[in-house]
């Protein structure tokens, strides 16, 4: 398969954008794992304007007693022209999804919502995954390791076979001298044995990316004597001192707490993504509301990337 | 052949039959790369409180067999925030604006309405006592016919644009309150708001609502709906505007034929953005294949 090469747009602070209805065709729908699938979806408009973090509003065929349409993270863009989603089967829409075949028209509506925003400035980042979490940040990953930023992922799932996104990102590290990978599985089957919160606290204390051969990291993306040294942010007074300048979190809501928690003890910016019921997906009904630091906001226009710190805490 | 689609909802004069449900189009920003606001009848907004409210807590929302639930809780910025960036944001359309009005008290709904009366962009007031999903107000002045008279008539008197009363469908007689609706003075009727409702998760044993109850709308409700405005049709004299399940232009031309002058069109948006002005084209094709030329021929126009 073609290393990804998807453009990512500027950054923007303001909500996005134009989202608009395409029909889709689905070229492929495959099983990766036990309950884990991946469609990709030949839709140029919205493969063209999607921006890391930023998701697809789906209507199924086959469903019209299920009226609402399911949004799903965009996990990647292949060609340039066809969306890749990484969805579970948990009830009866996404089991119908896991039916549909190659040729099939879908209708989306997309890209919606406000991506993940790292700042320009940023010399080094972290990507931190859980289960599916890790589809939203991979677009993220490739925008970030073209820009130069020097890229640490950590990626936890249940087994091996659930790590269903990592041969992407192991295809983006071994193009990229800068991008290092490592793993966490529940059962120990591949990486480290358990969550990633000790993996993220040893990240975040400069230590887990620096040795050469640690165990937990990925061999395809490991790349020896590569530190990133330079990395080093700018400090705040009382505020440990980070390789980090910007963090980006996915997955189980435990997951990202923890993450939101060990990144507040530095400056770095930490940002989780935030998935709620929606119905619109567009801003109007309101159903997908999260409290922050400023009130009640609308995951699917205001997010679902949030700073960490404003949603979290 | 053109249609001639024009209709006037008590005293509020629509270019077409076609408007939006509350609380399913915002004031309309959200949909605008969607949809021509302007070439809509009206747009009705989301409800209207005298101070900002919060709303419920989340699930807000869950999917159910043809439908959905609902318990926003008619969350909203308050009425200055509303002049300042809805009406603001719709003084650049001339589409006409129905502004649904909230409240916990009579006092706030007559509170409201006079901190409206000043702005332009108000063509008509659309008094929400039907919301299902506030503990005060919303549904509770709705279901007893002296508590809608109440309401009613206060708000009648705090304004002299056209009022409308949005009436809940969980009630024994929707035509005894759509008369006590009608003898308090309200230009128009509106309904139906949603049918208050349940969904439960058996594996987690617990509510999917954080609310637990919230209001169905959509295709599941539009029989209920049908039957409503065919009632209220026949109950009173002033003109409908029917909803309930709306998702195409034939669903529409359904209502008009039950009695409703014109139409809102609510859950469908959640669907497909381009709904509203789908139902709108799919009304005058309806009207072109019959040889109607004025869809005022339809309203009332059911056979039996």
């Amino acid at each position: 398969m073609t290393p990804p090469t998807h453009e990512m747009g500027k950054w923007t602070d303001e909500p996005s954008l134009c989202p608009a209805v395409e029909v889709g065709r689905v070229a492929y729908n495959r099983r990766l794992a036990e309950g884990l699938f991946e469609i990709g979806i030949a839709a140029p408009g919205i493969a063209h304007a999607v921006m890391p973090g930023q998701f697809v509003h789906v209507r199924l065929p086959g469903m019209e007693g299920h009226i609402l349409r399911r949004p799903f993270s965009v996990f990647a863009v292949d060609q340039g022209m066809a969306l890749s989603l990484v969805y579970q089967v948990r009830g009866c829409g996404s089991g119908h999804m896991s039916s549909i075949a190659p040729g099939t028209e879908l209708g989306l509506l997309g890209p919606l919502g406000r991506g993940w925003r790292c700042p320009p400035e940023t010399r080094r980042a972290l990507l931190v995954g859980g289960g599916v979490g890790a589809a939203p940040l991979f677009l993220l990953a490739s925008a970030l390791t073209q820009q130069g930023v020097l890229l640490d992922v950590i990626l936890g799932a249940q087994s091996a076979g659930a790590q269903v996104c990592l041969a992407r990102f192991e295809r983006l590290a071994a193009l990229s001298a800068t991008t290092r990978i490592a793993l966490a599985t529940d059962d120990g089957s591949l990486g480290r044995a358990g969550l990633v919160t000790p993996l993220v606290e040893e990240a975040l204390q400069g230590g887990l990316f620096e040795g050469a051969r640690l165990q937990g990291v990925s061999p395809g993306g490991i790349h020896p004597g590569m530190a990133h040294r330079e990395g080093g942010q700018p400090q705040e007074a009382g505020k440990g001192p980070t390789p980090y300048g910007y963090i980006a979190a996915c997955g189980p809501e435990p997951m990202m707490r923890a993450v939101a928690t060990l990144a507040a003890q530095t400056d770095a910016l930490c940002e989780v993504s935030l998935e709620r019921h929606m119905a619109c997906g567009i801003g109007a009904c309101l159903s997908c509301v999260v409290e922050t630091a400023q009130g009640l906001r609308r995951s699917c226009v205001d997010g679902p990337a949030f700073n960490a710190r404003e949603v979290l805490s | 052949m053109s249609v001639a689609m024009q209709v006037d909802l008590g005293g509020l004069l629509m270019e077409n039959p076609l408007t939006t449900a509350s609380g399913t189009f915002g004031s309309g920003r959200e949909y605008a790369a969607f949809v021509d606001l302007d070439a809509l009848g009206a747009i009705t907004t989301k409800g209207v409180s005298l101070k900002p409210w919060k709303g419920n807590a989340t699930p807000r929302i869950a999917e159910t067999p043809s439908g959905m639930l609902n318990s926003i809780g008619l969350q909203n910025p308050g009425v200055d925030a509303f002049i300042e960036t809805d009406l603001a944001f719709l003084s650049a359309y001339k589409v006409p604006v129905i502004v649904n009005v909230s409240g916990h008290s009579i006092d706030e709904y007559v509170q409201v309405i006079e901190r409206l009366e000043g702005e332009d962009r108000v063509g008509a007031y659309e008094v929400n006592i039907s919301c299902p999903n506030v503990d005060a107000g919303g549904m509770a002045f709705g279901c007893h016919a002296p508590s809608v008279e109440a309401v009613v008539s206060r708000c009648r008197s705090a304004t002299k644009r056209p009022l409308f009363v949005k009436l809940t469908p969980n009630v024994t007689s929707i035509a005894e309150i759509a008369r006590a609706a009608q003898d308090a003075g309200a230009d128009a009727i509106s309904l139906i708001n949603t049918v208050l409702g349940m969904a439960i998760d058996a594996h987690t044993r617990k509510p999917v609502l954080a609310r637990a109850v919230g209001g169905l709308s959509g295709p599941a409700i539009k029989p209920i709906a049908l039957r409503m405005v065919y009632e209220a049709y026949r109950a009173v004299r002033i003109p409908l505007l029917g909803m309930g399940g709306i998702m195409s232009g034939q669903d529409a031309i359904e209502f008009l034929l039950a009695g409703a002058t014109a139409v809102a069109v609510g859950t469908a948006s959640f669907v497909n953005p381009r709904a509203v002005a789908d139902c709108k084209a799919g009304i005058e094709a309806y009207c072109v294949r019959y040889g109607v030329k004025d869809v005022n021929e339809l309203i009332g126009g059911l056979i039996c």
